[in-house]
């Protein structure tokens, strides 16, 4: 008996420790690190803290009347708890919640001075499109990604969402708020990250079959660093370099592979798929769920479905190993 | 029929009227707070949607609402005060009006008035807070 009492605390202070665990790492609202989403962590300890407090205020106040003094109140001091504590109080709380939720919002939608992307769910990857700062978004973008976005540290961003075919949702914890993406309508939303880092997003609205392996990372940089990557990004693919890279671009133009997917600079001009151009230089693979490496490429090629249910792209195994791994080394070295 | 000994049918279509008007009166400030709220909606939607972001329309915007505001709280205010002095229509003080009398029905009708004022009060400056804190469409 004493045995289980003990080992019943110890799961008691080990469960909660444990789930606590979750709200570190890279995909934490309780690790922000953009302004956006240092607000409403803000706003989320004074919502805790506050509600913590009344609660353990109403439960003193029960022990008390039914434990401590049980003898009988006053009618004046009962009717003055009653529009003291239940009119007056909560209504000044609301009222004080109120103003600073309302007055944190303004920030949350300020307009982005810097970068512009376009960011579009589709099932089950994000395309993602850019513009430098200052540029007129009804221009072409200068650059086209997928499934890893990058942003300047202490800037704000203005971000586009909208959505191919179903409702998405757009989040990354650490850095802001969720926003749902609509087919045919774009919403709007903007973000300011403010330390250099790698952050994890993920698709937040139910999407389909592979929507929990929708995800994506945010990586933060330098506004210098930034500015020199995407005048990289913005360039063609450099050409194949080496035998097996060589004979891995050959195999790519022979499968069709450029039917759905782009790698600008060669004839490859699909956009049913994730375009390719710089695929060796993004940090995942298919949208946060594989480390960018040539193993994972060999695996995803030979039957992306069995990766991602649902997954459109067809499954390569029919190609010789030595022709699979040509091809993983061509598109690892599209950096 | 046991009402008829103390009060005669004259009497008592005056009482049944003034009550019928004291009926009507308490809903009249929900009222204002429901029609200033889905005309202050209305107003944000359409000048969000349609016109400019953050240009002179939205300035207009928040005074159009803003003045829409003031009087609906003029208003209320005003429903406030005839209903307090409705609830404290006799000299014996506020108390509670639980008695089956006419004159408690009346004071009732006005205490229930009176705090419907002040919720609608509370709820139309709620609806204005955001014209008050947010200032654009964005």
């Amino acid at each position: 008996m004493g045995k289980s009492r003990g080992l019943r605390t110890f799961a008691m202070i080990l469960g909660p420790g444990v789930l606590l665990s979750a709200c570190d790492g890279p995909q934490s609202a309780l690790s922000a690190t953009g302004a956006d989403a240092i607000a409403m962590e803000g706003l989320f300890w004074v919502m805790l803290i506050g509600a913590t407090l009344i609660w353990i205020l109403i439960n003193g106040l029960i022990y008390y009347v039914t434990r401590v003094y049980t003898g009988s109140l006053s009618p004046r001091l009962a009717h003055g708890l009653i529009v003291g504590g239940g009119i007056i109080f909560p209504l000044v709380v609301v009222t004080s919640l109120l103003v600073y939720g309302l007055s944190a919002m303004p920030e949350q939608r300020a307009m982005g001075d810097g970068v512009k992307l376009r960011i579009t769910g589709e099932q089950w990857w994000w395309r993602v499109e850019y513009w430098p700062e200052g540029a007129d978004p009804a221009n072409p973008p200068v650059a086209v990604s997928a499934n890893e976005i990058r942003l300047p540290a202490g800037s704000r961003a203005e971000i586009e969402l909208t959505a191919a075919k179903v409702i998405h949702s757009f989040w990354i914890p650490a850095l802001g708020g969720k926003l749902d993406m609509f087919p045919g309508r774009v919403t709007r939303m903007s973000l300011k990250p403010l330390s250099v880092g790698v952050y994890r997003g993920q698709c937040a609205e139910f999407c389909g079959q592979s929507h929990a392996l929708m995800a994506l990372n945010a990586v933060v940089m330098e506004p210098g660093d930034f500015d020199a990557w995407l005048k990289a990004e913005a360039q063609d693919a450099a050409p194949p370099k080496g035998y097996a890279a060589t004979r891995g671009a050959e195999i790519f133009a022979q499968q069709g592979c450029g039917a759905c997917h782009a790698v600008r600079g060669t004839p490859a001009r699909g956009g049913v798929g994730p375009d390719l151009t710089h695929l060796g230089g993004r940090t995942s693979l298919a949208a946060g769920i594989l480390p960018m490496d040539r193993e994972a490429l060999m695996k995803w090629i030979l039957s992306p479905a069995s990766l991602k249910p649902g997954a459109r792209m067809p499954g390569y195994d029919h190609l010789e190993r030595e022709d699979l791994s040509a091809l993983a080394t061509y598109l690892e070295g599209l950096k | 029929m046991a009402r008829r000994q103390w009060t005669s049918g004259e009497a008592d279509r005056a009482e049944f009227r003034e009550e019928r008007r004291s009926l009507f009166r308490i809903t009249v400030a929900p009222t204002i707070w429901a029609l200033h709220f889905a005309a202050s909606y209305a107003v944000a939607g359409l000048t969000c949607a349609r016109l400019a972001d953050d240009g002179p329309d939205v300035v207009l915007m928040r005074l159009v609402i803003g003045a829409g505001t003031l009087v609906a709280l003029g208003l209320i205010v005003w429903l406030g005060w005839r209903s307090w002095q409705q609830w404290d229509a006799s000299d014996e003080g506020r108390r509670l009006d639980d008695q089956p009398t006419s004159r408690d029905r009346h004071r009732f009708l006005g205490h229930a008035a009176f705090l419907l004022s002040i919720v609608s009060f509370i709820g139309v400056i709620y609806t204005v807070l955001p014209v008050l804190l947010i200032g654009s469409c964005l």
